[in-house]
């Protein structure tokens, strides 16, 4: 049966050069933080403009649950503060200085749970976890009847885990020991088959390992837990990339968070592709600089499949697309566009590679028609509640929507949170 | 960002070219009548999808192509013009377009159409299908599993149930080549077969099963009605067989993990 679910998926392929060699770390003279997606995130700002801030200095707080914090991605000066209507922060924007110095944690605290999760929150691990159902940070007190390390990333151009971990290896196993103690039931560590991880030992409590396949969505965590430990309402679950987890190993260690990550940059917008190490909120203009090909282009945060446009990386991100601007395709007559373009959402035709674009883990066709129809209770029955965006972006991405199958997935994944709220 | 190929109208024409060695085989043994009839047919389909187009803003479709392939090559002949594109008509408007085009319908329009035809219009001879049409429906089937437009359980199921019939001769010649023939034409349409893999082989099975009854059962038939006729019960029944299929899926992750 291994064998069989091995081969599931698709390898999409997207055109992107080649890339250069060197790998270097980069901090960009600018930095910006948003809030991480959650529609009911509000954040209260912690720091003025103008004001100097460590690398890792506390600038933000959330509103309804003030024990968890965003931290500064580099050490400088606050620039902009940018608030939304009704004083909602959307963005701060870090000037870089080279001596602004590194916010160092006790680390004595992580012996017991509550201290250690007061860490992680208080040094800014906390918008690295992502939640499921719904998505978004978890809160404060949260307790995850499962959480998954992604060590694996099939996305394409996906930026490998195993490369970042090299030499980690003992703040990994650290980390993933410290984060287990969070959760009441298993730690699932999801790594590609066709590589070595460290070996856990047994004291590191409830650990599993889960081999999968090269083939996308296999390596999406979305899929993972559907197929290993679901999310259900009362049961959240958690996930965690493998890198994060050796950064809160080092966290452990020395007190200090590290901010640096592998990401790759990659798309048919660019003369050469890079591989580099930056930070959580790196501006992309200066990541891309010297290497975007001539004329007009976007640039997203996130893989080719579920990228946003943005100046900044996100919390998550860990992939660049560069993508040329095409010219607007001509308008058809307002008639014909009338007549041909007014039946949404187009319907799903079934076929193999809808099928394989979920991994073969759930019904496909029903689940997209559950999603079509707004028939919540079908969805939920299918496997909604452990999916997010992303990991319907291939099977969005296989049908040609254009967005239209992630978009009804939020609407109901909101429709669903609001009702259960209430 | 950037959008995939697997369109409505993307599988509409691959559907159309892992059609084409049944539909080379028929023009190729049936000449310009098989032509005239074709465009006949296209001509009825193409007015009506007009018709919704500009009456509902319902995109038309190029699914029309196989849809006509099937009325024409299986409808029965010897019928008045009139009361062929009444049946053209019938199936297409009621089978399809109501729904709201191809991808929403829930019966296939072309086993609608052959249907009331059949049905409408007892009278009007069958066509008789020669061998090699009958053996072209292999490779359509084999083309279809493999493109990824035909669901493989579905296919599989079918291939299994005709070796099977051929093997203990449980039917005659004809209505084994006409079954062929109206599987791939008509059963195998992606949108109205069963969306579940055990629902696929249900599906394959009970056409095989109602193929076996009726041509063993009902005496006077002819074998293409034979064929359409458990083509249609079989599509009717494919909700049903999706349905139990999701429900053992579901039970099955309940009973493993405590929710789904």
């Amino acid at each position: 049966m291994t064998f069989f679910r091995s081969g599931v998926g698709l390898i999409p392929e997207f055109p992107s050069p080649v890339e250069g060699k060197d790998l270097v770390d980069e901090i960009t003279e600018e930095a910006g933080l948003r809030p991480p997606s959650d529609r009911n995130l509000h954040l209260t700002a912690l720091v003025k403009e103008g004001e100097h801030v460590a690398r890792g200095a506390v600038v933000a707080c959330v509103r309804q649950d003030p024990d968890i914090c965003l931290v500064a991605p580099i050490a400088g000066q606050v620039g902009r503060i940018s608030r939304l209507p009704g004083r909602r922060l959307s963005e701060i924007v870090f000037f870089r200085e080279e001596s602004g110095g590194t916010q160092r944690h006790d680390t004595a605290v992580a012996e017991t749970e509550r201290g250690l999760r007061r860490l992680l929150q208080t040094a800014g691990f906390w918008p690295r976890i992502t939640r499921r159902p719904f998505g978004g940070m978890p809160a404060s007190r949260e307790v995850p009847a499962a959480i998954f390390v992604m060590a694996t990333d099939t996305r394409p151009y996906a930026s490998d885990p195993r490369q970042a971990l090299v030499g980690r290896e003992a703040a990994f196993l650290r980390g993933l020991a410290a984060l287990a103690r969070l959760s009441k039931g298993p730690t699932f560590v999801c790594w590609d088959r066709t590589t070595t991880m460290p070996a856990v030992s047994a004291e590191a409590g409830d650990i599993r390992m889960v081999p999968c396949g090269t083939r996308h969505p296999q390596g999406s965590a979305g899929i993972r837990i559907h197929q290993d430990f679901p999310a259900g309402l009362e049961a959240p679950v958690w996930d965690v990339h493998a890198e994060d987890i050796a950064d809160l190993g080092d966290l452990l260690e020395t007190g200090e968070l590290p901010m640096m990550r592998l990401v790759r940059i990659s798309g048919a917008g660019l003369r050469e592709g890079r591989l580099l190490r930056t930070h959580p909120g790196a501006d992309l203009r200066q990541l891309s600089r010297r290497i975007v090909a001539p004329g007009s282009h976007s640039l997203h945060a996130g893989s080719h499949l579920d990228g946003q446009a943005s100046r900044w990386l996100g919390h998550r991100h860990r992939q660049v697309t560069v993508l040329p601007n095409m010219p607007p395709p001509p308008r058809s007559h307002w008639l014909l566009a009338a007549l041909i373009e007014t039946a949404r959402p187009r319907p799903a035709i079934p076929t193999a590679a809808l099928g394989q674009s979920l991994g073969g883990a759930l019904p496909a066709i029903p689940l997209i028609r559950a999603l079509g129809a707004g028939d919540d209770e079908a969805a939920m029955d299918l496997g909604l509640l452990s999916l997010l965006e992303e990991d319907l972006a291939l099977a969005d991405y296989t049908l040609g929507a254009g967005g239209d199958l992630m978009r009804q997935l939020r609407a109901m994944l909101d429709r669903i949170q609001t009702e259960y709220d209430a | 960002m950037i959008r995939g190929l697997w369109t409505r109208e993307t599988v509409a024409l691959l559907t159309v070219a892992a059609l084409m060695p049944l539909a080379l085989f028929w023009i190729w043994f049936g000449g310009s009548a098989a032509v005239f009839r074709l465009a006949l047919v296209l001509l009825v389909i193409a007015i009506w999808q007009l018709v919704f187009m500009l009456s509902r803003a319902q995109p038309p479709s190029l699914s029309l192509l196989v849809t006509a392939l099937a009325i024409a090559m299986l409808a029965p002949e010897g019928l008045s013009v009139f009361q062929f594109v009444l049946g053209i008509s019938f199936g297409v408007v009621i089978g399809e377009l109501i729904f709201g085009g191809w991808g929403r319908n829930v019966v296939n329009p072309g086993t609608v159409a052959l249907a009331f035809l059949g049905f409408g219009f007892p009278a009007a001879p069958w066509p008789v299908f020669d061998t090699p049409l009958a053996w072209a429906a292999i490779p359509a089937a084999g083309l279809g599993l493999v493109i990824g437009v035909m669901p493989s359980a579905l296919v599989l199921a079918g291939l299994a149930v005709g070796a099977i019939v051929a093997t203990f001769g449980l039917v005659s010649d004809p209505v084994l080549f006409a079954a062929g023939i109206v599987f791939v034409l008509l059963v195998c349409d992606p949108v109205t077969s069963a969306a579940t893999t055990l629902g696929g082989w249900v599906q394959g099975a009970t056409y095989g099963a109602l193929v076996v009854l009726f041509g063993g059962a009902w005496s006077g038939a002819a074998p293409p009605q034979i064929a359409v006729a458990a083509a249609l019960l079989s599509s009717l029944a494919a909700p049903l067989f999706d349905d139990i299929a999701l429900r053992l899926w579901v039970h099955r992750r309940r009973r493993r993990y405590g929710r789904s």
